[in-house]
This record gives C-alpha cells, structure tokens and sequence, in this order.
C-alpha cells in the first residue's frame, strides 16, 4: 500500500475539512480500521507504526478494548490532487461508556458506523446509530471483516437497510486486517461526509471534548473549534466558572502533539494554557475569548450518571493522601468517576465511588493499581435504593452502612432498566431463563431479518451488575449482545446482609441484596472468605447474617501444622524470602478481632460470580 | 564482553561484601560438598541431581578439584589466585575470611555414595590439599542402601569417613516403590547392620512419611523397624510435591493424590511421640538423636549462622557474618564457569541485621532448644524482646511455647513446633 503522504501539511481550508468518528459494537474492528487509516494517510512513519496505536493504555491493550477516546489529525491527497484534514476520533464500544462517544459525536460532522461482516448488526450498533442521529452526523456504513470465511456482506447490507434504517447502497465493505477497501473508503469520506460548517465572523467558540494532563504543561485540552481561532497570546475563557487563562500553544493531535501557529474553525486539536488547577476543567465545557466571547455556549451536556458504587480504601492508611490525589488526576479524563470522602471502622479512611457499570469499577480500580501504584480495598458493589421511613422520608442509599432499621422502613425500592439483547433465535430458552433467574419482568420479543431475534426485558439494575453480560455471551456462544437504559424505581424486597468473622462484622463486606437472593449471596460472600482466609491457630467462624439471623455459615479449622518438614542442604535464603513474603501479606491483612483476613479475601468476595457457586 | 559459547554467565554486579563488623564472630566453619548423580531420579526429588556415568563423573570431579583448589588458594590468601577468579566486573569474589578449620565435612547430593572411590579419593586427596581440618571433625557422606558394599564401607572409613547418612526412606517395599528407590526393605536392613559392623561414629537413617498410599500404621510400622535397628540418629521428612516434578505432573492429572492436611498433622505428631518413647529425641522438626553427641553438627551449623563453605553445583555458602552465595544449580553451568578460571557463583546477597535476626528467629524456632532472644539481640543488634510481650504472651497461652518471665528465652511446645512456620512470621524485628 502506498503512503499517502500530504505534502502540503495540515493547514486545509475549511472545506477541506473532515471531522469524523468510528462507532461500533465492541471488537467489530474500530482500532484496527483506526490503524490503518493513519497508515495510510502517513500519519506516522512505517518505522514509528504500532499495531492498535491508538490503544495508547497497556490496560487497552491487554484486554483488547477500548478505553479512552483518542483523536488524530491526518492528511491524505484525494484523487482530485487536493488535500483533506481528516480528524479521526476513535471512541470506545461498552455499554458503560456511551458517554464518551457522545463527547466525541459532538466534535463530528460525520460517523463512519463500523460493523463486523461475521457478527452484523448488534446491539450497541443500534444505540450507537440512535446517538450519531440525535447529534445529526452523517452516517457512513462500512462492513468490516470481508476477508473472513464466516463474511456474510449480504446479509449485513439487509440489516443496515431494515434494522437501521441507512442506505445499503452508501455502505462500504472493508477489510482492516488485510487492507481492502480502504482507498475506496477514503474517496468516500471526501465525496460523502460533510465539511464543517462555520462562521468566521463569529466568536471564538470550542468545544472542550476531552483532556490529561501533563506534570510539565498542566492540563491539555482537547478541542473541537466551532467558530472563529484560538492562538498562543490569546487570553481564553471556560464558560461554565469565568475562569481566563493565557494559551500558551495550540497545535494538532498527531502521534505526539504538533505545534501550529494557530487553530482555525472546524479544526480539532489540543489547547496548553497554563492550566493547574484540575477543578478548573470540564469536559463538555465551552472556551471563548475573554475580549469577545460568544453568546451562544454548547447546550449543556448530559453527563452521565453513575450507577454503581464501591467504596475504595488503600490498604496501607499511609497512601490515602496517595488516593486522593491518584482520584482527582483520574476524574481529569473520567469525567464520569465520581468520589467523596468515606470511612469505615475497619478499614479506615477512603472514598465512595461512582461508576457507570462493572467495567468501568474494574478499569478505575486497575488504573489506580498500574498508573499510581496504589493496593487497594473494595467493598461489594451497590446500587442506588430509594427508601422510604416511616416518617415519610426518603432517602437514597446505596452505602449498606447507611441502611436504616429495617423495623422503620416502609418502602424499599431499586432502579429498573430495560434491557435489549440481539442474538440468533435458537438461544431464546436459554436466555429466558438467565433473564428470570434475573428477576426479569415484561420480558418481550421482536423476531428480526434473518433468525435474529431482539428481546427485551425490565433488570433489576442490581442484578445486571455482576458478569450478566459475560453469561449471556457464554449462553449465546458469543452471539448475543446487550445493551440497556435506565427506567424506573420500582418496589422491591431489600435486605441487609452483614458478613461476621468470628462474631466480628467485617462493614466493608456488608451488602444490600433483594432478600430472595440474600442467602445465596451470603453463602457465596463466605465461601469466599472461606477459600482465602489462610488457616489460623483456632478456628475460624464465618457467618452471613441479616439482623440477627444466621443465614449462611461456613467454618475453617486451626491449622495444626504449617512446619515443613524437609531436607535442607543450607539453602536459608529461599526460606528467609518465603518468610518475608508472609509478612508482607501479613501487612496487607487487616484483623478482625484476633483474625487476619489478607487483601486477596476481600478481592475474592468482590470479583467472583456470586450466582454461580 | 563476548560470552564463550555454550555457557550462560550470569552477570554479577555489585557484589556484596560483609557489612557490619559489630556482628559478633561467629563458630566453628563447615565444608559441604555436592554430588549431583544418581543411578536414578527420584520422582519427588527437587535437588540438583541427575544421572550420569563414569565419564560424566570423572568431568565433575576434575571440576570440583578446580573448584576446591581456587577456594583453597582464596582461603590461604593467594592474591594471584584470587585475581584469576575476579568476575567479570572486576570485583573480588565472595571472601571466604574464616581462619578456623573445617570440623564438618558433609558429602551430599543426589547420591554421593555413587562415586567410583577413586572419585572419592581423588576429591578427599584435594579436600586435604587445600584445607585444614579439625582434628575431631566429622566426616559424613550419604549413601544408598544398594551402594553399601563391605568393600565400599572399608574404604569410606579409610578416607576418613566417620558419619554415615543412608537413604533408607522406608521398610514398606510398596512405599519405596513408589518413591522409586532402587533397594527393597531387606536391602535396606542389610545395609544399616553392615553399616554397623564398619564401626562408624555415627550411623543415621533417613525416612520419608506421608506417602500417598501409605497408611499411617505402614509408617508405624517403618518407624519400629527403623528403631529396632538402633542407629544413632533418624531424619523423618515429610513428602513435598515440588513444581517441575513427576509427582507434581502426576498430581496435576489426578494420578497422584496427596495424603490430607489433618493426616498430616496426625503423622507429625504420632512420629514425634513414638520416637520420644523409643528414646529418639528430636532435636529439630525433623531430626532426632539418641544422644547428643549423635546430632547433626554440619545441620547445627545452618541454624546458627556460623559459616559453611559449599562446593559443587547448587551449593549454598555462609561466610558467617553477613554474606550467602550460591553456585550455578546446573552441571554444565557449573563445569562451564570454572573451564573459564571462575568460580562458579551464580549469585549472592548481602543481609541487613534484621534480615539475619529473621532467619535466626525462623530456624531456631524449629529446634526444640528454642531461641534466646538476648543472643540474638546482641549479636546482631536488633530488638526482640520488648517488641514481642504480647505476641509470645498470646503464644503461651495458645500453648505453643514455653517462655520465661522476661521473654528473653522461647522454647516451642511440640503443638508449637508443628507450627513453627508461622510463629516466625508473627514475630518483629526492628533494628536497635
């Protein structure tokens, strides 16, 4: 493949302008077409290539999604000799992360909507077309993966045409992996997706889309200019606080950040004004000109809302200042991470979090363990209940600590969605039972084109929070995709399930469950704790309890012996590193009463299934 | 720096030398020599052993008597010697400072009893050279049952041999079976009242307990015909499946199933107790004597940081104060590095004070004289005692040790010993 390389640079007129992002369902190949378009359009050089590049966190790449959303400017010389800035922006496929496609859609005039030739259309394919149409982009289907056996173009272009409503004709076939295609798919973007439309009169408007920051600059921020030009000098202003700063660079977001004297309208780049305080920022936010600013900023964006909280302890008490400051840097990108302040009687001091799902818990919990070194803690994950006492208050809870005396509650409710699942017909036995294992309700059906089926049912939000979207892929071998939106608060039966160790209640393992899973939970939740809480000199009681009632229990004997009776030939220094090795795990234990219970327990509690045994 | 071909060398960089002189000096050195051959791999054995014949040991040994001899240079201060074995980065190799000679000589292995004697003599010839030796040292070699020869028990009491380790493992022929040893019960027999009759020192049994398979009336059964035999010591180990092992591999498949956790308390405390009355003492985990005189010096020796000088592949050294070494775990490494003027140290490690306190506190509490925490405090200036009230007060009356008034002495009850393990991991060390 030949490199198309702009001779002229990036500085296109506005019409030449192309602002576009890549929307798809999970692994339908984003990154992969991503990569090949910078290839191509010699965004780098052959040398300087990375396969995945835009994946730029190890995280990313090891679990093979995507996190972050990432921009890159390139310059590629169509057929009619002149040359187009593309500004691609690459956004993430999980259902947790909707809000960061929409950061993204709103910097776009144009969307090239991503679908894999061997899965077709999914379920975040649908919701992802819904959102490009609310931001009225221009759609540019491409059908990816044509190079594989299982391909099935035809039947996809059916499915573009009735489930989505596009026109089959404009659709693209490509393959990313092997590279075809992808010149006719240029030419397209040129011939089909729109140039922004501007105002040079106008202020100067951006968009802020996304932003990190950097030990040595401050923050960065990453910008979709509207109307008019921002330049070094330039005295900016962030509409929603008033707060003015002096630019001092702008430039481009190639691989590494690209100088320019200036960015003009309809351009997306990067902003370096000095910016310490993090606070300052938000994503979403409008910047204008201090002298002449706009009238007019960006409707407020809906942020989204956090649905599922834990609270997060460092394990050693001294790296709580390490915590908070690790939390303020991470909300800098993540704008949908939401913390405050928490404590509890055994594990000290720490933040409740608020994240958009399990993923998004797992990511933010990764990310503070690999970027900022931090061991940490995390109480089983919640969700927000409405009760209402007695005294005709109600109060929003989704801290176990914070549960009221069931003897007082009058109403006890949890939030609904409604959940859209896409998968081949034969699996709908299958699915219908996990759905009513899952307390689904007005579980419906939508037979689409080729044996595919669309169901639909009210969840319980609580109980698609654990590995419901991994057992659906399991029951449909991988064919059925999910997706879902919120609801309702509807009446529910709540428990409170305390976990005692040792006559001790270990707070942090304390739960929330709808009662008729309250044992279940509760002898999973002690299995655990059985599993890895290392045998100790006495014996060890495990109880789950809700009030006073014992609902599960398991118990672990003393140890009588741990002395390894072998044969030694002076080797000491294995012996001394194992013993060294145990009091580090000792360090990372807290007792509860006369009982250690390491790290790893409380991890076991939190990450395993607790419907599966 | 090209490396010769065919031999890895492990880059050492800065290497440690002994810290501080504050460390009290320490006893008596011991020599440990290491065999690597066996007739036959056990299925359980974890050691730097391997088969190999005649001219595989005649390569050994012609290593191991460079290796004595650059050691024996190091030691009476021969400068050009030592500058031929300078590593690599050009720094001296670990001192060997001890003036004392050697009153331990320990052969061990895989099997040494499987060297040709004129290997042993040769290797014994060099030994003398190089080193000066007690004159009541202890001279103890392992052997397997079926090396045991009349012939083969004169000439190890000729060479000096005074101390003899047999590999007996058990009576039970189904157990040895599947331990895979080469000799059956009555082989065994044979060997220890021949052994008897060369008029060694010392005569001591190894045996192994918590064979899968094995009932623990078989084991009885080994331990009263061990005792009836009446050596002067007996080692009972507890089986291990290490990793990279067959029986690893065999567990790993279901084929092998091992003995349980309570089982193998019961059998901890069923041998202690029988060999007590049988008038065996234990003097550690796993080593009893009928009398002390018949204890293991060279072991002793781990357990007090006194200073061992350890030969041949995956030998462990102590220079007693502050510094372990160890030698390159494969033959091949091992030859390599000495064909190229080295010595064949594949790695070392400098200990803080707390660190030798640590393992000090961690071996003692396996012998069942226990640990004086003053000795330990003075010698390598760490506080022990103050910091531990409560842990050996929760101890006592756990009933896993017997301590005085002021916790300066803990001696492990026999519940105590069977958890030692973990005792050492409760206990702190800070420096003083």
């Amino acid at each position: 493949m030949e490199v198309r390389r702009a001779p002229g640079g990036y500085n296109s007129p506005v019409n030449k302008i192309r602002n576009f992002c890549v929307i798809a369902h999970i692994d339908h190949g984003k990154s992969t077409l991503a990569d090949r378009l910078i290839q191509l359009c010699g965004g780098v050089s052959d040398r300087e290539f990375q396969d995945q590049l835009l994946d730029t966190m190890d995280l990313e790449r090891e679990r093979g999604i995507t996190i972050k959303s990432n921009t890159i400017t390139l310059a590629y010389e169509a057929e009619d000799g002149e040359t187009y800035t593309f500004n691609l922006i690459d956004t993430p496929g999980h259902v947790d992360f909707a809000h960061e496609v929409r950061r993204s859609l709103m910097s776009c005039e144009g969307a090239l909507l991503l679908v894999d030739a061997t899965q077709g259309v999914e379920a975040q394919t649908l919701a992802n077309v819904y959102l490009a149409l609310e931001h009225e982009l221009e759609i540019l289907p491409v059908i990816n993966k044509i190079d594989m056996a299982a391909a099935d173009v035809d039947r996809v272009l059916e499915e573009i045409d009735e489930e989505l409503g596009l026109d089959p004709f404009e659709a693209i076939p490509v393959s990313a992996k092997v590279g075809d295609g992808i010149e006719e798919l240029l030419e397209a973007i040129v011939e089909k997706l729109p140039a922004p439309k501007v105002d040079l009169e106008a202020p100067l408007k951006a968009l802020i889309f996304d932003a990190e920051y950097n030990a040595y600059r401050g923050v960065v921020l990453f910008v979709r200019v509207v109307d008019g030009l921002i330049s070094p000098g330039q005295t900016i202003r962030l509409m929603h606080n008033g707060a003015e700063y002096e630019v001092e660079e702008v430039g481009l977001l190639q691989l590494q950040r690209v100088q320019q004297k200036q960015l003009g309208s309809g351009s997306v780049g990067y902003v370096i004004a000095g910016i310490r305080a993090i606070d300052d920022i938000d994503i979403g936010d409008t910047i204008t000109d201090a002298t002449n600013p706009t009238t007019e900023p960006f409707a407020g964006y809906v942020e989204a809302k956090p649905v599922v909280f834990s609270s997060v302890f460092p394990v050693s008490n001294d790296d709580y200042e390490d915590l908070a400051r690790a939390l303020d840097k991470l909300k800098l990108n993540d704008a949908a991470l939401t913390f405050q302040k928490d404590s509890s009687s055994a594990l000290g001091f720490g933040f409740r979090c608020g994240f958009l799902g399990m993923l998004h818990l797992d990511v933010v919990q990764e990310r503070l363990s690999r970027e900022f070194d931090l061991s940490l803690l995390l109480t089983a994950p919640s969700v927000e209940f409405r009760v209402t006492t007695a005294d005709r208050q109600t109060h929003i809870i989704e801290n176990p600590a914070e549960y009221p005396d069931p003897a007082m509650i009058e109403l006890a409710e949890e939030p609904y969605i409604k959940g859209s699942i896409l998968m081949p017909d034969r699996y709908v036995g299958t699915v219908m039972e996990l759905l009513r294992e899952k307390r689904g309700a007005d579980i419906k059906f939508n037979y689409l084109a080729a044996g595919r089926i669309d169901m639909t049912a009210d969840l319980p939000l609580a109980e698609v929070l654990f590995d419901f979207y991994d057992r659906l892929k399991t029951l449909t071998q991988g064919y059925g995709s999910f997706d879902y939106e919120l609801l309702d608060y509807r009446p529910t039966n709540l428990a409170k399930v305390d976990i005692m160790v040792n006559g001790e209640k270990v707070d942090a393992l304390a739960m929330l469950v709808h009662h008729d899973k309250a044992r279940a939970r509760a002898l999973h939740a002690c299995k655990q704790l059985e599993r890895t809480i290392p045998k100790q000199n006495f014996k060890i009681a495990i109880q789950g309890a809700i009030g006073r009632d014992i609902i599960a229990r398991r118990t672990i004997n003393a140890h009588r012996k741990d002395v390894t009776a072998k044969c030694y030939g002076g080797d000491v220094t294995r012996k001394r590193k194992l013993l060294e090795k145990q009091k580090e795990g000792k360090k990372r234990a807290r007792a509860f009463g006369n009982v250690e219970v390491p790290q790893e327990a409380f991890l076991a509690v939190l990450r395993a299934d607790p419907d599966e045994s | 720096m090209s490396e010769p071909s065919g031999h890895p060398t492990k880059r050492l960089t800065n290497f440690p030398q002994t810290t501080s002189s504050t460390i009290l000096p320490s006893h008596t050195p011991g020599l440990y020599v290491h065999v690597p051959f066996c007739s036959r791999v056990c299925p359980y054995c974890d050691f730097a052993v391997q088969t190999g014949g005649p001219k595989k040991q005649f390569a050994y040994v012609d290593s191991l008597v460079q290796e004595i001899r650059s050691w024996g240079a190091q030691v009476r201060g021969q400068g050009h010697a030592l500058g031929a074995l300078a590593l690599e980065t050009g720094q001296s190799a670990p001192a060997w400072s001890c003036v004392e000679p050697f009153d331990s000589v320990y052969l061990g292995g895989g099997t040494p009893s499987s060297l040709t004697l004129d290997a042993l003599e040769t290797v014994f010839a060099a030994l003398s050279k190089a080193f000066r030796f007690a004159g009541d040292r202890t001279v103890t070699l392992e052997a397997n049952p079926e090396d045991v020869t009349k012939a083969n028990l004169a000439a190890w009491r000729d060479l000096g041999i005074n101390r003899l380790s047999l590999g007996v493992q058990s009576f039970d022929d189904d157990a040895l079976c599947l331990l895979g040893r080469k000799h059956t019960s009555g082989d065994a027999i044979s060997a220890v009242r021949a052994a008897f009759a060369a008029a060694f020192d010392v005569v001591s049994l190894d045996l192994i307990y918590s064979v899968p398979g094995q009932s623990a009336d078989s084991w009885l059964s080994t331990l009263e015909q061990a005792v009836g035999l009446e050596p002067h010591h007996i080692s009972c180990y507890e089986l291990t499946v290490h990793e990279a092992t067959p029986f690893f591999n065999a567990r790993k498949h279901g084929q092998l199933v091992e003995v349980d956790d309570d089982t193998k308390a019961d059998l901890f405390f069923a041998t202690h107790r029988f060999l007590a009355e049988a008038g065996y003492f234990a003097y550690e985990v796993s080593n009893f004597a009928r009398e002390p005189a018949s204890r293991s010096r060279h072991n002793q020796k781990y357990w007090d940081h006194s200073p061992y000088l350890g030969l041949g592949p995956s030998a462990h050294s102590f220079d007693g104060q502050s510094v372990r070494w160890w030698n390159e775990r494969r033959l091949d490494d091992w030859a390599g590095v000495l064909d190229e003027g080295r010595l064949p140290i594949a790695d070392a490690e400098s200990l803080t004070r707390e660190q030798l306190a640590l393992e000090e506190v961690a071996l003692k509490l396996r012998t069942t004289a226990g640990l004086d925490f003053e000795g330990i405090e003075r010698r390598f200036g760490v506080e022990l005692a103050s910091l531990n009230i409560e842990a050996i007060k929760h101890l006592r009356k756990s009933g896993l040790v017997e301590a005085d008034a002021a916790a300066k002495r803990l001696v492990p009850t026999l519940e105590g010993l069977a958890v030692a393990d973990t005792l050492a991991a409760s206990l702190g060390i800070t420096s003083g």
